[in-house]
């Protein structure tokens, strides 16, 4: 696994620089079965995928330069980063909760983007950071978690399952991978969560939000949770927080996806709009409170600041 | 991160047939924080003249006071209401005198002028930060979601509109750009001003 | 203290006489009525500013002498006075009249650029180490917003609007062969006539193009004005004041 870093870690020696370049020659039979059948994955066959990189002394410092907008935030290779994502761990299992909304900049490249990705049937991992790293490493690692079912006849653990993606991304590290997940399943130990990124993180806890909203996240989070709390009561907790984060950050937002993982695998619970829910509320669903989400709908014509909708029109207007 | 952008927000005016339109969203955010769902971008200047200030949320305020200090003088100097071609030509000349230390300000300017024979000639004015006149013949925008706006607004807009289907025009143009912008949205506003009124609607928008 | 001359106050501007007077105030007026004679007339469709042109000997070059000026192209001064005087307020109202469209985009209206030449007027009859201006003006232009306008402005830095008014060495006389001429409806073409006959009350030697100037206001027409911003794609306006040629008012003249 550590190969890659074996490779290039550090060190600049030509005699070591003139190794690596001859590897990469080596390589590049199994790396063109990357880019062909086997859906990307063709190199499995012979370990953990390997990757062209640049041919310079120093891959890292130079894919740092260009990718990284952390060290240069006018680099080329822009990453998106506008999200909020959540999971907690709860009597009844983990929920899981993830705003759609992609930008590129100032621009909402999409509002429809799955930010939960189905691992396997008892497996969910959240993205944050780069959609591609996001997806392709966590797609990998529910291949690397059927082979562990395979050959120890049970399910991988969230532990294991979590290390391995962690151990992954770590021999990448100042390359330029960009993400920040969650892994969330239920395995003996009952249900777990562990937080992942993609500077070697790696986290074991309860409750966790990642993303530009999370600290709006987590500020409802934190106030509703409770270990107790009962499924309809947790699903409407991670919607809420969910919607907070949509309303308050510039870049999340669009609708809400809602997981539950039980002990018998994930369920998704709903998509939900974050507009919908500000004005209309979740509708007839668990843990819905019957109304909008809305701070001015909370209020109205409780507060001389907020009169009556009869003192200013407003007029409906459908998008 | 672009200036405009600190705290969003954006405005378009358009003209119909003896009418024009401006519209704004009501967003004031710091950076990616949406602070304020009722922050004004709009002022009218006289009955028949509208301006609408996206940009640096202190400099809508401090631009907004010194247009009215302006405005003010001039009409008790000349005794008469300024014209909105004389107003575009106010704004972009207060605006040149700061060439060197500009206010964040993109205006937009919508009003109805006097015709000679007595009757009134829409008018729409948009300025960059620095004063430079755009005077359109069809829609102008401005603010943090002006890219998209124009793309919206180019392919909803036809000439001579009539009130109802230019705010319907305007609104959809609005409400559909800002929902493509991270940092304009939280509802708007729109302003229609005709000969005899002005009818101004706050619209709901998307909340996120 | 009550003396001819004004007496210890006549030398200083900024203060009062006892009787209330800024006796240089006086002393500028004094200079205006020793001037030659000019007069202003607003007709129904446009007004007319003219002024007799004398100079001290007939080896001066009287082409050079320009009493009737171009401000900008919808307003004229004429004056009587101290010629260098007249200079320097033009000067000053041409700038203004730039600054002005600088500003907003069109040349001021008449009342605008009075007030303002009013006002450098006034700051000379209240500022140390100054002199009052030594000259009267009448001050003739056109604007969208008040049509047809005629100003007077005094050394004091007053002024008012006039029907028809005349300054100068021969103002009283004139004004009164005015008031029995006037009449509201009166055209353009009648006021210029009746300028060149008021002129020629008290004139002294001959009448023709060189003695005389005469500026014109015209008010456009309403397709003229419909036909878009005046001046079109120039942006430059199409001007509704202007001077008189030497053959026009020839033509005039010898009507």
């Amino acid at each position: 696994m550590n190969t890659f870093v074996q490779r290039f870690a550090g060190s600049s020696a030509s005699k070591e620089l003139l190794a690596g370049n001859a590897s990469i020659t080596e390589d590049e039979d199994f790396s063109d079965a990357a880019w062909g059948s086997e859906a990307g994955f063709g190199s499995l066959a012979r370990g953990v995928p390997s990757f062209m990189v640049p041919s310079v002394p120093d891959p890292a410092s130079f894919l740092r330069l260009h990718t990284d907008d952390h060290a240069d935030p006018s680099c080329r290779i822009k990453i998106q980063h506008g999200t909020t994502t959540l999971a907690f761990r709860f009597q009844g299992g983990v929920i899981v909760a993830v705003d759609s909304r992609a930008t590129a900049g100032s621009y909402v490249a999409s509002g429809t983007v799955k930010k939960v990705i189905e691992i396997n049937p008892y497996l969910l991992g959240t993205m944050a950071g780069g959609a591609a790293d996001c997806q392709y490493w966590e797609t990998y690692l529910g291949m690397h978690c059927r082979l562990h079912e395979l050959r120890n006849r049970e399910r991988i653990s969230v532990s294991a399952a979590s290390k391995y993606l962690s151990n992954l991304v770590y021999s990448y590290k100042g390359m330029g991978l960009s993400m920040g997940t969650m892994i969330c399943g239920w395995d003996k130990t009952g249900p777990a969560v562990f937080y992942v990124d993609s500077d070697g993180t790696r986290l074991k806890g309860d409750l966790f939000s990642v993303g530009s909203g999370s600290t709006f996240a987590y500020g409802v989070l934190d106030q509703g949770y409770r270990w107790d709390l009962s499924d309809e009561e947790a699903q409407e907790l991670g919607r809420r927080s969910i919607y907070a984060a949509g309303h308050r950050d510039a870049f999340s937002g669009n609708t809400c996806n809602l997981y539950h993982v039980k002990e018998n695998g994930w369920e998704f619970i709903g998509n939900y709009d974050i507009t919908t829910l500000h004005y209309d509320g979740p509708g007839n669903v668990a843990g819905s409170p019957g109304h909008g989400y809305g701070y001015d709908l909370r209020v109205e014509g409780h507060s001389s600041a907020n009169p009556p909708p009869a003192a200013a029109p407003v007029v409906a207007a459908q998008a | 991160m672009s200036i405009m952008e600190y705290n969003g927000g954006s405005v378009i005016a358009m003209v119909g047939k003896d009418c024009v339109a401006i519209a704004s969203d009501l967003r004031l955010g710091n950076q990616a924080l949406s602070i304020s769902s009722n922050f004004q971008k709009i002022f009218p200047v006289t009955d028949r003249i509208y301006l609408g200030l996206p940009g640096l949320a202190t400099d809508v305020t401090t631009l907004r006071e010194r247009f009215r200090y302006r405005v003010n003088m001039y009409t008790i100097k000349e005794e008469r209401e300024i014209e909105p071609e004389t107003f575009a030509h106010l704004v972009s000349s207060t605006l040149y005198e700061h060439r060197f230390g500009q206010y964040f300000i993109e205006p937009v300017i919508a009003g109805l002028s006097k015709t000679p024979s007595g009757g009134v000639k829409p008018f729409i004015a948009a300025t960059d930060i620095i004063g430079c006149l755009n005077f359109a013949k069809d829609f102008v925008v401005a603010g943090t979601a002006s890219s998209k706006l124009f793309g919206v607004a180019e392919g909803l807009w036809e000439p001579d509109l009539e009130p109802e289907d230019l705010f319907e025009t305007i609104s959809q143009s609005l409400l559909n750009a800002v929902d493509r912008d991270a940092f304009s949205g939280w509802g708007a506003i729109v302003h229609v001003i005709t000969k005899d009124k002005v009818t101004t609607r706050t619209l709901k928008g998307r909340m996120d | 203290m009550a003396s001819a001359d004004g007496g210890a106050y006549s030398y200083s501007l900024t203060v009062f006489s006892p009787s209330g007077k800024l006796v240089q105030i006086e002393h500028a007026l004094a200079a205006v009525s020793q001037g030659t004679t000019s007069l202003g007339i607003k007709a129904s469709n446009g007004i007319v500013i003219a002024t007799e042109k004398k100079s001290s000997s007939i080896l001066i070059d009287d082409s050079m002498i320009e009493k009737v000026a171009v401000v900008c192209p919808n307003i004229g001064i004429v004056y009587s006075g101290m010629g260098p005087d007249f200079r320097v307020l033009i000067a000053r109202a041409r700038k203004s009249a730039q600054a002005y469209w600088k500003m907003y985009g069109e040349y001021p209206p008449a009342r605008v650029l009075t007030q303002e030449i009013a006002t450098v007027m006034q700051q000379a009859t209240q500022s140390g180490g100054v002199r009052p201006y030594g000259v009267s003006l009448l001050v003739a232009g056109w604007d969208s917003h008040r049509g047809p306008s005629l100003f007077q402005v005094d050394p004091s830095g007053s002024f008012w609007a006039w029907k028809a008014s005349a300054i100068g060495k021969n103002m009283v006389n004139a004004k009164t062969f005015l008031e029995k001429r006037y009449n509201d409806d009166i055209s353009l073409e009648d006021a210029i006539h009746t300028a060149l006959l008021t002129l020629k009350e008290g004139f002294e030697g001959q009448m023709t193009e060189k003695t005389i100037e005469i500026g014109v206001v015209t008010v456009p027409t309403l397709e003229e004005l419909e036909a878009g911003k005046i001046g079109g794609e120039t942006g430059r306006p199409k001007p509704t004041f202007r001077k008189l040629s030497e053959e026009e008012v020839r033509d005039y003249l010898a009507l």
